[in-house]
């Protein structure tokens, strides 16, 4: 896909700087890199978005027992989410910019250390996480026009799906 | 949308959804007619909003000064309907063709046009969901797409 391709054109462009100096000057007289584009903060906030969804399913899945299908089922779909948005983003080891990204390798997500904050009742929580869908679903919405085709038709999937689930929740809250 | 700044890829992709919307029309009147009760309810309403979505995809394509592809006569059906399983089954994939379409208006250049093609995704993600019966991870990509 084209993405493969964008992934090598950042990883490429990312590693220029280096060659162009080696031999040179060393590492330590290049200028700092160029802040990241709006492309790959819209990408950050998805990425951190989708954790953090999975993290509420997580935690609404432990104290719900019985709906822990329905809900598994839409955090297996979240897990897919973040794996694929993960993929779209190579941020080079070293770069100041790294800090506060996820690593992009593949890692538990929703594990017991990611515990979200949820309202006690079933009713209350599953209306919270319909609200939380929606909110993700939107904020990817928001992000399109800031990146580019490939990008804007994963993020309006995602976004689609993100919106499937919100029917989902309203179904199971009865 | 602006009738003067938008380019052939914009309309190409706008035309796709439509011809996909005119199938969509067709292909609900086919299903529609072996539905019974809140299936049949279901079926009409989604013929609607097809209806609403083509019309909106015809003024666009006018305001960009294009001419909206027409519906073909008739369309040949991907299965037989014969019943409420195979008429659900075209309703799905109805859906499943239309959110496709929909993700190549999404690819366009423009904020707008883009911004509808997702929330035009969304709302054919939302009925094929429901006709499905259960949800998937990314709608509008086939699903070899992210394995």
């Amino acid at each position: 896909m084209a993405d493969r391709t964008r992934r090598g054109v950042l990883a490429a462009a990312a590693s220029l700087p280096l060659l162009a100096v080696s031999g040179c000057k060393g590492v330590g007289a290049l200028a700092p890199p160029p802040r990241p584009g709006p492309d790959v903060r819209v990408l950050r906030a998805a990425i951190a978005a989708e954790e953090a969804m999975i993290a509420r399913y997580g935690t609404a899945i432990t104290r719900f027992p019985g709906l822990a299908k329905t809900l598994a089922g839409l955090r297996a779909e979240h897990r897919l989410h973040l794996a694929e948005l993960r993929t779209r983003l190579v941020i080079p080891p070293g770069s100041p910019y790294r800090s506060g990204f996820t690593s992009p390798s593949p890692r538990p997500a929703g594990s017991p250390g990611a515990a979200a904050a949820l309202p006690a009742g079933q009713a209350a929580a599953l209306d919270f996480l319909q609200t939380a869908e929606d909110s993700a679903a939107a904020a990817l919405l928001r992000g399109l026009p800031a990146v580019p085709p490939s990008l804007a038709q994963l993020l309006a999937s995602v976004a689609a799906s993100e919106s499937t689930h919100v029917a989902v929740l309203r179904s199971a809250a009865g | 949308m602006s009738g003067t700044a938008v380019g052939p890829g914009t309309v190409s992709a706008l035309q796709a959804a439509l011809a996909a919307e005119h199938a969509a029309v067709y292909g609900y009147g086919v299903a529609g007619a072996y539905l019974d009760g809140p299936a049949r309810t279901a079926a009409t309403a989604d013929w609607y909003a097809h209806q609403v979505a083509r019309d909106t995809l015809e003024a666009m394509l006018r305001q960009a000064g294009a001419k909206p592809v027409a519906a073909a006569p008739a369309y040949q059906l991907p299965h037989k309907v014969n019943g409420p399983v195979s008429a659900t089954a075209l309703a799905v994939l109805l859906e499943n063709r239309v959110t496709a379409a929909y993700l190549g208006v999404v690819a366009v250049s423009d904020p707008a046009v883009r911004q509808f093609g997702a929330r035009a995704m969304a709302a054919a993600a939302g009925r094929a969901a429901s006709w499905r019966g259960r949800t998937v991870a990314f709608p509008g990509f086939p699903p070899s797409a992210f394995s």
